[in-house]
């Protein structure tokens, strides 16, 4: 097997993982209606403010568009309760950290959408099924 | 008269045995009370259904049995199906009830007590009272989310029957049940650390044949149960015409 196929099963497989947790651990409410399952985004921004709160945490994002201003983006994650116990803890994103989110986008289009990884600038990643 | 007096005898006679069932009820557990626990196959402990988030989902299981269900509740199925809601009340914060609170992605905590099973649900902070003192299952009890339920041990099965649901619970999506469900659950432990659950669910009004699916569980003696507030920061919803939806905005108050 190439080394790019090699890349490319371990990013499925990683991606089924993901996607594996989120349907399981969503039973507070159906995903799909308010995200796009099938689509998947990337935004890179300033952490604002973490709500280390049920049902779902939320990630505050402050994001600089195209025409230099500043927007916030908000990210839906688990909750605390399934994310404590796979490696998070309320500190892991902390106000003024620099992320990159991948994220499922909210179908009206605003600015958010579920959350699945967020890669910090140490290269950590914190993902929706657990931190590594 | 004498019609009277035997009405009055039978009444005094009634009382006197609700009495002593009373009695019997709250007589403080002994010694011996807690020690034959021991004796009992041990389910203490927090238990969930393993995650990928653990390493695996398990053993492949083909698709869960879907319950059959007679003409009448085909159609009021099909009259829910037909409009189309994005969802169900739990997005709004209200909590499954029976048989649903058993398959939720989050940990139980079960405890044993002299005369008593009691089962912890940390999604939505529910509490299953499960009375094995003997006492028999209310003729018609009010209609509750998780269910008035006794148990027995059978052998190393704790066998757990469950009748009284409020009508806002369902046996399954869109799936509404009659006054007569009943739920029949078997708890055994299958390993050190695994326990398998079969519920089965009849309903004569509902369903044409009994509903049965197992579940397997994984203790974790290292957790504890946490708190679950769904109203701590719900920003889901249900609207009246069945559109889902998410509350995005910032709140006011930083942390």
């Amino acid at each position: 097997m190439s080394r790019i196929a090699r890349a490319t099963g371990r990013a499925l497989l990683v991606t089924a993982m993901v996607c594996g947790a989120a349907t399981l651990a969503w039973s507070h409410h159906a995903a799909a209606p308010v995200f796009d399952m099938n689509a998947e985004k990337t935004v890179r921004g300033v952490v604002k403010q973490v709500d280390w709160t049920n049902p779902h945490i939320w990630i505050w994002l402050d994001v600089q568009n195209a025409s230099a201003q500043v927007e916030t983006w908000g990210f839906e994650g688990m909750s605390p309760n399934f994310l404590a116990r796979r490696g998070w803890t309320r500190t892991s994103l902390l106000p003024g950290m620099r992320i990159t989110v991948t994220f499922r986008p909210l179908r009206d289009g605003k600015a958010g959408g579920m959350f699945m990884t967020g890669k910090l600038e140490d290269g950590k990643v914190l993902t929706s099924a657990g931190a590594e | 008269m004498k019609h009277a007096t035997r009405i009055v005898l039978l009444l005094v006679t009634g009382v006197t045995i609700a009495v002593a069932a009373q009695e019997s009820k709250s007589k403080p557990p002994s010694a011996a009370d807690w020690t034959a626990l021991a004796k009992l196959p041990d389910l203490t402990g927090v238990w969930e259904a393993p995650t990928v988030g653990r390493g695996g989902r398990g053993p492949a299981a083909g698709p869960p049995p879907v319950p059959q269900l007679t003409p009448a509740y085909a159609a009021k199925k099909r009259e829910l199906d037909a409009r189309n809601l994005d969802d169900t009340e739990a997005a709004n914060c209200l909590p499954t009830g029976m048989p649903a609170i058993m398959g939720h992605p989050y940990p139980y905590e079960f405890l044993l007590t002299p005369g008593k099973v009691t089962i912890v649900s940390e999604a939505y902070m529910q509490v299953r009272h499960i009375y094995t003192d003997g006492r028999p299952l209310s003729a018609d009890p009010d209609p509750t989310f998780n269910g008035t339920s006794i148990g027995r041990w059978d052998r190393d099965t704790l066998v757990v029957e469950t009748i009284g649901f409020s009508p806002l619970t369902t046996i399954a999506r869109s799936t509404p049940h009659s006054d007569k469900m009943r739920i029949v659950e078997r708890f055994r432990l299958t390993g050190p650390d695994t326990m398998s659950i079969e519920t089965t669910v009849t309903d004569p009004e509902a369903l044409t044949t009994p509903w049965t699916t197992t579940r397997t569980l994984a203790r974790h003696r290292e957790w504890t149960i946490r708190e679950y507030i769904c109203e701590e920061n719900n920003r889901n919803f249900l609207d009246a015409q069945g559109k889902a939806g998410v509350k995005l905005a910032l709140p006011a108050k930083e942390e």
